[in-house]
């Protein structure tokens, strides 16, 4: 882990939601807002980490209690730029910023109604490891092949 | 910018933190995003301690614009923890918190990051400048100037 760890995962992208293949919408909470009255800063971290976690569940079909090696995260990085606040829905989007041997660097943006400008943007790095050794091992070639998708798709716009 | 080599002497203040047991994910360690709670229930003990800072009635509030997380080694429930803070730089209406967390007992960081707060009017949220008591608070754990005395342990 330590090797990813010293990398930058780069900055993050700031358009509008259409630079993001992969979408889903985030419902808010209660208790999501803290005393200033908008969602908390540690909650659009978690935004982000749902993102990141169901597109590596259902779009890469990994399974973290079964498969052999599987990622875990070692860099993340918000930056905020406008609030949220419940009870609005976030709408939370994804794409592959960059593809390394062993690791995955994801941009990520967080809106409100306003599609066009993030609430706030990030980046957030997996590593993938070998379940026994839990050292670094190259990302399995299914998922890759899905990533390169995004990738290439990215490339041609 | 924290690193990987740096120690508990590199930060000049420090908050202990009890793990719960939620805090623990399906890895059975403690979640990446839990570390930014960690930090920022830091940041703001310290404002509190150090600087006089009331959450419920300061006309003057920091709000988070960025923050940074490098995951070095995996920390658990129910370790006790402890969060170590440096000012790395001040401006006129925001500050940026160096960070790493430690676990109880050792010297090298299981995480290290950074933490930027920027003090705005509570009830425009536009930026204003650092209340003085706040100031100076910041100013004893910064890392440039004269204004540390060395007593930070």
């Amino acid at each position: 882990m330590g090797e990813a760890a010293v990398k930058s995962a780069g900055a993050p992208l700031s358009g509008p939601i259409a630079e993001y293949p992969y979408r889903i919408e985030i419902a808010t909470r209660w208790g999501d807002n803290d005393m200033l009255g908008h969602l908390n800063n540690v909650v659009y971290n978690r935004c982000i980490e749902d993102i990141v976690t169901k597109f590596t569940r259902f779009e890469l079909d990994v399974d973290w209690l079964k498969d052999d090696c599987y990622p875990v995260t070692v860099e993340t990085l918000c930056r905020f730029h406008k609030q949220l606040s419940w009870p609005d829905p976030v709408l939370a989007g994804l794409t592959v910023q960059s593809l390394g041997n062993s690791s995955v660097t994801y941009a990520i943006g967080l809106f409100g109604e306003d599609v066009l400008s993030p609430a706030a943007t990030g980046t957030f790095v997996h590593v993938y490891i070998d379940r026994v050794s839990q050292r670094p091992v190259p990302i399995p070639i299914a998922v890759r092949n899905r990533l390169e998708k995004i990738v290439l798709s990215r490339a041609a716009e | 910018m924290p690193d990987a080599t740096e120690t508990r002497a590199d930060y000049f203040d420090f908050q202990p933190v009890q793990t719960r047991w939620n805090d623990n994910d399906l890895y059975g360690h403690v979640n990446n995003v839990v570390y930014y709670a960690y930090v920022d229930t830091a940041v703001n003990k310290f404002l509190v301690e150090a600087g006089g800072f009331d959450p419920h009635t300061a006309p003057v509030i920091g709000i988070c614009p960025e923050s940074h997380c490098n995951f070095l080694k995996p920390v658990a429930y129910p370790e006790k923890l402890e969060v170590g803070l440096r000012v790395g730089k001040i401006g006129n209406s925001s500050v940026r918190y160096e960070v790493a967390v430690f676990k109880d007992g050792e010297q090298t960081p299981a995480a290290t990051g950074y933490f930027v707060h920027v003090f705005v009017d509570r009830e425009s949220r536009r930026p204003v400048t650092i209340p003085d008591a706040i100031r100076a608070a910041l100013a004893g754990i910064a890392v440039e100037g004269d204004v540390r005395n060395g007593t930070h342990g």
